[in-house]
């Protein structure tokens, strides 16, 4: 065995191993970052609503069947433009984390 | 030779089915969930609507200083009849969640039921699982709320 074979073996070879695992395990997530208590959350304001009883947009023709719409996330902008109607007193809770 | 297959792509989206389209992925760079978790959520509150009558909406958001007059501005806000809303608001950032019943609905859902399901989601949020939090809180005050008495159209 040659130095170089050596060399190769014992030291190029697990520095190899080593540096595919940490090109897997250490490089920076670009995926979306999951939420963390304490992190500051800088993503718009959004609103999710139920679907209607009888598919999403009622009278907008019928061919969006009920099962297919069920994976579809209802999701709204903002609140704004809508009429403000008081629901009467209100009841509710509060909590922190 | 293919020439003419290569027709022109309209953008048939109305106003009302623009924002539940999922398939056009590079609109939204800000994107909180996945469409997994997107789907849970979804289910969630289209199901616990669906068995109770009232209407559950979600606000995930910042609720400004007064989150508690913030959220009830919301509620009033948030569409169809606000008597029989339920709202569950969300403020990550501020660590806190608000539930707003209009009169109707906190006959059904006490502000004691609410307080225990506040209490598992804040539970959840706590260990950064923010969509499970919200599904079993939607679970739980869908399953407080019941059936209503009657329902309308059926």
């Amino acid at each position: 065995m040659t130095v170089v074979e050596t060399l190769l073996v014992f030291a190029a070879a697990p520095l190899a191993v080593v540096l595919l695992l940490a090109a897997l395990t250490l490089r920076p997530d670009r995926t979306r970052s999951r939420y963390r208590p304490g992190q500051p959350w800088e993503h718009e304001a959004v609103w999710y609503e139920p679907h209607a009883e009888h598919g999403p947009a009622a009278g907008h023709g019928g061919g969006h069947s009920g099962g297919h719409g069920g994976a579809r996330p209802a999701l709204e902008a903002g609140a704004t433009g809508r009429p403000a109607r008081s629901g009467g007193p209100l009841g509710g809770a509060r909590g922190t984390w | 030779m293919t020439s003419f297959l290569q027709a022109e792509s309209h953008d048939t989206a109305t106003e009302a089915t623009a924002p539940a389209r999922v398939d056009e992925g590079t609109d939204h760079p800000d994107r909180i969930f996945s469409y997994r978790e997107l789907a849970r959520l979804d289910e969630a509150l289209t199901m616990s609507s669906r068995e109770t009558g009232l209407r559950f909406t979600l606000y995930i958001g910042d609720l400004g200083k007064a989150t508690r007059a913030r959220a009830e501005e919301l509620h009033a806000s948030s569409g169809g009849d606000p008597a029989e809303s339920v709202l569950i608001a969300v403020s990550p950032g501020q660590r806190v969640v608000e539930v707003v019943t209009g009169a109707a609905a906190a006959r059904r859902l006490p502000d004691r039921a609410c307080a225990l399901a506040v209490l598992s989601m804040t539970g959840s949020f706590a260990g950064g699982d923010l969509v499970g939090g919200l599904v079993n809180g939607l679970r739980q005050l869908s399953d407080q709320a019941g059936h209503p008495w009657r329902r309308p159209g059926h």
